[in-house]
Order: C-alpha cells, then sequence, then structure tokens
C-alpha cells in the first residue's frame, strides 16, 4: 500500500467504463461495497427472520436486537406516530452502520467517507421530511419558520434565521458523518505509517495507538450511524409533531 | 384449545405500547443524538449562510454584499440552532 493516508478514499473503476450521456455511472469500488453492505443486511435479516423459534438463535437474536433497538430509537424521539416510517429509518441505520463497520475491515472501502454518498442520503432525508411535513399540515408547516412571541420589527429577520438554520440540516448531518468517517481512517492510516518509519525501535508506541484508535473507530462507526438515524427521527418528529 | 397464545400476548403488549408517554425526553438515547448535534451544527449554518449570499451575488451582480450580510445571518443561525439543541436538551 501507499504511504499516503489519502490513497484509501480513491475510487476507481471496476469492469468496463459505462457511460450514460455525460454521466459516468461505471461500477466503482464504492458501488461494489455498497454492494457488499446491502447484502450481508439482506443475508443477516433473511436468516433471522426465517426461523421464528422462540428461543433465537445467534442470528435470530441479532435480527431481534437491531430490530428492537431502532424501534424503541423511533418511539422515543418520534412518539408512535412515526411507526410507519420504521422501515426507512431501520434501513438507513442498518445501510450506514453496515457501510462504516465494512469500512474497519483493512483494505476495504468506507464509501461513508465520501461526502457525495452522504450528502446524497442527507439530502433524500431532507426532501422527504419536507415533503411529509407538507403532506401532514399542509401550509401550516410554514409556521416552522414563525416562532411564536416574535415581535413584528423582528420577524423578517427571524425568518431568514429560521430558514438557513432548516436549509442547514442536510448540510451538517452529512458532513458529521463524513468528517468523523474521513478523520477516523486517515488517523489510522497515518499512525499505521509510523508503525513503519519508525521500525521494530520505536514502532511500538504508534502500533500501540493503532490498537486502540481501532476501537475508537468502531465506536465511532456504530455511534455515527445512530446519530445519522436518531437525527432523522429527530427531524421526522419535527414534521410530525409541529409544535415550535 | 386456547387462541392463540402469541397473538393476545400480542394485543397486550400492544396496549401497554399505546399507553406509553409519547415523548420521554430524559432518556439518555434522545440526548446523545442531540449532543452530537452541536458539533457541526454551528458550522453548516454558516455554510449555507454564506453558500446563499454567494449566490444572490451572483444573480444579482452585487458583489461583497450579500455574501458579507448573508454571512453575519448564519452565524445567528448557526448559534441560535446551538441554543435550541441545548433548549431540547435540558428538558
Amino acid at each position: 500500500m501507499a504511504a499516503n493516508p489519502m490513497t484509501q478514499f480513491n475510487v476507481y473503476r471496476i469492469g468496463p467504463e459505462i457511460k450514460v450521456g455525460a454521466f459516468d455511472i461505471s461500477f466503482t469500488n464504492a458501488s461494489l461495497f455498497m454492494i457488499i453492505s446491502t447484502l450481508a443486511i439482506l443475508i443477516i435479516f433473511n436468516l433471522g427472520s426465517k426461523k421464528n423459534s422462540l428461543l433465537p438463535n445467534k442470528i435470530q437474536l441479532l435480527a431481534e436486537l437491531s430490530y428492537t433497538f431502532v424501534s424503541k430509537m423511533i418511539s422515543d424521539t418520534a412518539g408512535l406516530k412515526a411507526k410507519p416510517y420504521f422501515a426507512f429509518i431501520f434501513s438507513l441505520f442498518m445501510f450506514v452502520l453496515f457501510c462504516n463497520m465494512f469500512g474497519m475491515i483493512p483494505y476495504t472501502f468506507t464509501v461513508t467517507s465520501h461526502i457525495i454518498v452522504t450528502f446524497v442520503l442527507a439530502t433524500f432525508i431532507f426532501i422527504g421530511v419536507t415533503v411529509i411535513g407538507f403532506i401532514k399540515h399542509g401550509f401550516g408547516y410554514l409556521k416552522l419558520f414563525v416562532p411564536s412571541g416574535v415581535p413584528p420589527v423582528l420577524l423578517p429577520l427571524i425568518v431568514v434565521i429560521e430558514i438557513i438554520s432548516y436549509l442547514s440540516r442536510p448540510v451538517s448531518l452529512s458532513v458529521r458523518l463524513f468528517a468523523n468517517m474521513m478523520a477516523g481512517h486517515t488517523m489510522m492510516k497515518v499512525f499505521g505509517g509510523f508503525v513503519i518509519s519508525l521500525g521494530i525501535v520505536g514502532g511500538w508506541l504508534p502500533l500501540s495507538f493503532s490498537v486502540a484508535l481501532t476501537g475508537l473507530e468502531i465506536l465511532v462507526a456504530f455511534l455515527q450511524a445512530y446519530v445519522f438515524a436518531i437525527l432523522t427521527c429527530i427531524y421526522l418528529n419535527d414534521a410530525l409533531n409541529l409544535h415550535h | 384449545m386456547p387462541k392463540d397464545p402469541f397473538k393476545t400476548r400480542l394485543e397486550i403488549a400492544k396496549n401497554k405500547l399505546s399507553k406509553k408517554n409519547l415523548y420521554n425526553k430524559k432518556d439518555s438515547s434522545f440526548s446523545i443524538g442531540t449532543a452530537f448535534k452541536l458539533s457541526t451544527e454551528l458550522v453548516s449554518a454558516v455554510a449555507v449562510g454564506t453558500i446563499i449570499g454567494f449566490i444572490f451575488d451572483k444573480t444579482f451582480g452585487t458583489k461583497p454584499w450579500f455574501i458579507l450580510i448573508f454571512f453575519f445571518v448564519g452565524v445567528v443561525a448557526g448559534i441560535s440552532n446551538v441554543i435550541k439543541s441545548a433548549k431540547n436538551m435540558q428538558k
């Protein structure tokens, strides 16, 4: 592997180049790892829900635990009204979690360390939540931008501020996941490089750091998937229960 | 033969669930989400404000002015975001 810590984020083509008009839709390593994580999710949850025994085996336990975990998360943050959106949030959480976790295996590619991936996810959430808000409340959803008890003189300024803070949601959602994943993986690579350059004499200290960092990164991988899903729930809560 | 014991248990569980309080904001899982929200909330609002100002400047040809105004509006929006999240955590 190259010593440059950023080469791990390179996207390269696997197989032939496919072009549709001006768009390059060739199969890349990013698409490969998205497919791998999706397949892993499908396999685990198919195996886990196949038997439905009263005493669950390990895979069934895993599937049931993740189900109750996400279900509890949704009812805690967005209330029972958000139950119909369980499927979406569950698949979102699982996809981000598996992409993050597959990135922790050496020589793999972390899909979520690219801002375009996380930004597309966040944009879909943002558009979806906005559409849901308008469907549920009609134009009353615009009241979200007009907080109660504001003097009329300040109202135009406040509305602009509220609109900017609403528009900043997808940015903050995507940047958080992307920055955490990219920073962590770069740091791990840098410490790995120190091990090589310091050799057998001084390499032990960065090696122990690397081990600790790997543990931390696994925690971050889980936590960021969790935060991504929980913020989706919070935004959904704002759209469903309009109280500002 | 008892009428499908699993279904009756499911009914009981569902009833319990609907009686539960809708907002359980003291739950730690809720506050950890908002805590992680704080860090990027400020920065992203500033970025969005600046981008909006940039777009306005491009379309109206008023080079530095909208970017300046919207930068500061973005800062205010970011701070108000952080305050909102912090208030949510305290509830």
